[in-house]
């Protein structure tokens, strides 16, 4: 593990007095939290802890809804995801989001890669040609699809569909990535592909995953945050928490025992 | 451990490990105890007891490495749980070897008898270091059961009363062979009896800063008294 050294340490997200809030609900109390520059970062916490609302708040997802609202600050690189006047289009180009399903478009591979990108860039049909080998590439799918671009997203499993989404975040080369529990649809193998992926990603990108999978999170992440009832409880390298936690509180969730 | 997990088959396969353990530290007690009886009356037959019990440590050993082993495995522990096993796994090998300890200290005692000439030993001195070695082992059997830190770094630093009582008693054995020759021959046969019972010590100690590594999570091996003290606060 790379040692954390605080001179060297860039983050891409500064989470300040984060509260979120569903109509009356307070979804998130409090969050203070630093997401370093490539790096992965898990969160990990029973259901309903805040922990996928934390993510959905990254990237102004929830503005979506109404009545649900965020207070405090994100700092991404200078400036405020949760300023009103943040445009929302361009910020999810910069922070992408894959879900726990698989939701590809109704459309071919080569299409579910290029329609984001034809969102935010004019690119030639031979530059376009070269970004979807690239993000398919980057998403470790080009050699099983490569002969069959024209076919149907839906037509892969349910792990290539996956990797496919991924890749559709890629290609239009985020800094950072949201990944809400990417595998707990996925079989054991797709998911060690998408671990693998992540570990490839984090050279270039930031990455926040939610899962429900603890070993998960040992496996692939850097740090570590534990939440509970939308609160922060501990965070730390993953290193730490999962060898010597400081709060009992995680202690007792990560090696299965009653809170 | 104290808390419960959700779940209870976790629990018990721990508290299964941990009676082993204690049970193969009792043994290993029991055999020392043994060991002295042999030393201080001359028993071939004690020997000869402590020397086929030495068998039943090693399967301990291996019973107990198998269950650390398959919770590892099938559970993936983290933390304390985590802690815990490698230190059990830690404190096995270590009760394995000061069993080895004890019967070479058996075996020694047979020879010695079936040399035919059982020479007049001093043993007494010896029987005190085993003594103090013997009550070190089980006060890190009680502080392991309990998880107790505080007891802990009382045993560490109890070793090395036993490791000066050692150093004394070799002095002595010196000055013994210098004023006459012919109690070399007994007096080796001390020295390594001695050493034997030292090492018990020894591993009665490293038992004990794994029970700082459970609680604490500090390594405390290879550490200065201080540091152990600090690190078990």
């Amino acid at each position: 593990m790379t040692p954390l050294d605080p001179a060297t340490k860039k983050n891409a997200l500064e989470l300040r007095d984060l509260n979120f809030f569903y109509g009356k609900f307070q979804g998130l109390k409090d969050v203070n939290l630093d997401i370093e520059e490539r790096k992965v970062t898990a969160f990990i916490g029973p259901s309903g802890c805040g922990k996928s609302t934390l993510l959905r708040t990254l990237n102004r997802m929830y503005s979506l809804y109404p009545g649900q609202r965020a207070e405090g600050t994100v700092n991404f690189y200078g400036q405020n995801i949760l300023d009103a006047k943040q445009d929302i289009n361009l910020l999810r180009a910069r922070i992408g989001m894959v879900f726990q399903k698989p939701t590809p478009f109704p459309m071919s591979i080569y299409d579910n890669i290029a329609f984001g990108v034809k969102l935010y860039e004019n690119l030639s049909s031979a530059e376009m040609d070269d970004r979807v080998e690239w993000a398919l590439s980057k998403a470790a799918l080009w050699n099983e699809v490569k002969d069959k671009l024209k076919q149907s997203g839906l037509s892969l499993s349910g792990g290539q569909q996956q990797r496919l989404c991924i890749a559709r975040s890629v290609a239009v080369k985020p800094s950072v990535l949201l990944l809400d529990e990417p595998t707990s649809a996925l079989d054991p193998i797709s998911t060690g592909k998408v671990e693998e992926l992540v570990h490839e990603l984090k050279q270039d990108y930031t990455i926040a995953i939610v899962t429900h999978n603890m070993q998960q999170a040992a496996r692939c992440s850097d740090y570590t945050a534990y939440m509970y009832l939308g609160e922060m409880i501990e965070f730390g390298s993953t290193e730490q928490i999962f060898f010597k936690p400081s709060k009992t509180a995680t202690e007792d969730y990560i090696t299965g025992r009653f809170g | 451990m104290p808390d419960k997990h959700i779940s209870s088959q976790f629990d018990a396969e721990l508290n299964t490990i941990s009676t082993l353990v204690l049970e193969m530290g009792g043994l290993v007690e029991s055999q020392l105890h043994q060991a002295v009886y042999a030393l201080v009356h001359m028993s071939r037959e004690s020997a000869e007891q402590v020397m086929e019990n030495e068998v039943r440590i090693n399967q301990f050993e291996i019973q107990i490495d198998q269950a650390v082993i398959s919770i590892i495995g099938r559970r993936q522990p983290t933390a304390r749980d985590l802690r815990f096993l490698m230190a059990i796994s830690r404190a096995t090998q270590n009760l394995e070897r000061a069993g080895d300890e004890v019967a070479r200290i058996a075996r020694m005692v047979k020879s010695i008898v079936d040399s035919g000439s059982p020479r007049n030993l001093p043993s007494s001195e010896l029987r005190v270091a085993a003594d103090l070695a013997a009550g070190m082992l089980r006060k890190t059997l009680d502080a392991f059961a309990r998880l107790d830190t505080t007891m802990a770094v009382a045993i560490i630093r109890s070793d090395d009363q036993i490791d000066n009582e050692y150093n004394g008693f070799m002095r002595k054995l010196i000055t013994y062979m210098m004023e006459d020759p012919r109690t070399i021959s007994a007096s080796l046969d001390l020295m390594f009896l001695a050493k034997s019972i030292e090492r018990v010590g020894d591993h009665a100690k490293n038992i004990a800063e794994q029970i700082i590594f459970i609680v604490n999570g500090e390594d405390v091996r290879h550490s200065s008294m201080e540091k152990v003290e600090s690190a078990a606060g």
